[in-house]
C-alpha cells in the first residue's frame, strides 16, 4: 500500500506537508515536516482510495520550535 | 532508462499507464538536482515545465503583503509542482527551493508534453485525470489548513 499524506499542523504556525510514503502514518509516529519535527495525534482518511494508494490527512504538532515566516 | 522506470512507476503522476507509455514520458523529462536551498522557480516568471519530485524536498514560498517570501508549503518525493503554469500558462504562482541536499526532480516540457498528450490520448487522458486529482488533494489539504476541516 502506498499512502498519500495532508500533515497539517496544530495551531498554525508551520505551512504542513504533501508526502508520498510506503509507511502507514499512525498516531504517535513522529515526522519531519521541513526543517521541523512533529508528531501525530489523527489520522483521517482524507478521499476515496484508488487501487493500492490511500489518501490521508494526518494532524501533527511540533516537537522542535517551527520557523517562525 | 528501466531503473527510470521503476522510479516512475512509483509516482503517482504516471499511475494506470503502461510501461510504453512512462517510457515515452521519461524520453521527453529532464533531470535536475539542486543543493539545500537552490531556487528551482521564481516567482511570478513564465512557466512552461511541469516537476516531479523523484528524491527530497522543495518549500513553496508565497509573496506576503509586505513583499517577503515565506514557506506555505512542503512537497516531498513523488510529488508535483510547476502544474498550474503549465495547465493555464500564466506566470509561476509561487516559488520553489530545495529544503534537502541533492533533491532530484524531473521536468517536463508544455510543448513536449502537448504533443505528447495528443499523439497518444489515452496517456493524455490518464495523466490529466492524475493531475487533476493532485490539483483535489492539493485544494483539501489547502481547505482543511485554513479551516480545520476536510
Amino acid at each position: 500500500m502506498i499512502y498519500k499524506v495532508s500533515y497539517v499542523v496544530l495551531g498554525g504556525g508551520h505551512p504542513g506537508s504533501i508526502k508520498t510514503q510506503t509507511d502507514q502514518p499512525r498516531v504517535g509516529d513522529r515526522v519531519r515536516l521541513g526543517p521541523n519535527e512533529f508528531e501525530i495525534v489523527e489520522v483521517q482518511r482524507m478521499m476515496p482510495e484508488r487501487d493500492d494508494l490511500q489518501f490521508l490527512h494526518a494532524t501533527v504538532k511540533p516537537l522542535t520550535q517551527p520557523e517562525t515566516s | 532508462m528501466h531503473d527510470l522506470r521503476a522510479l516512475m512507476v512509483q509516482i503517482e503522476l504516471f499511475r494506470g499507464l503502461t510501461e510504453a507509455q512512462i517510457d515515452k514520458l521519461v524520453a521527453i523529462s529532464q533531470r535536475e538536482v539542486y543543493p539545500a536551498n537552490a531556487t528551482i522557480l521564481n516567482h511570478n516568471m513564465p512557466g512552461d515545465n511541469l516537476y516531479i519530485i523523484v528524491s527530497g524536498e522543495v518549500a513553496v514560498l508565497k509573496r506576503g503583503a509586505a513583499g517577503q517570501f515565506y514557506p506555505a508549503l512542503y512537497l516531498g518525493e513523488g510529488q508535483i509542482f510547476g502544474e498550474v503554469a503549465l495547465l493555464d500558462q500564466g506566470t509561476r504562482s509561487a516559488a520553489i527551493t530545495a529544503v534537502q541536499a541533492d533533491t532530484v526532480v524531473y521536468a517536463l516540457g508544455r510543448q513536449a508534453f502537448d504533443a505528447l498528450c495528443q499523439s497518444d490520448l489515452a496517456l493524455g487522458f490518464h495523466v490529466m485525470r492524475n493531475l487533476a486529482l493532485d490539483l483535489a488533494f492539493k485544494l483539501r489539504h489547502r481547505n482543511y489548513d485554513m479551516s480545520g476541516d476536510v
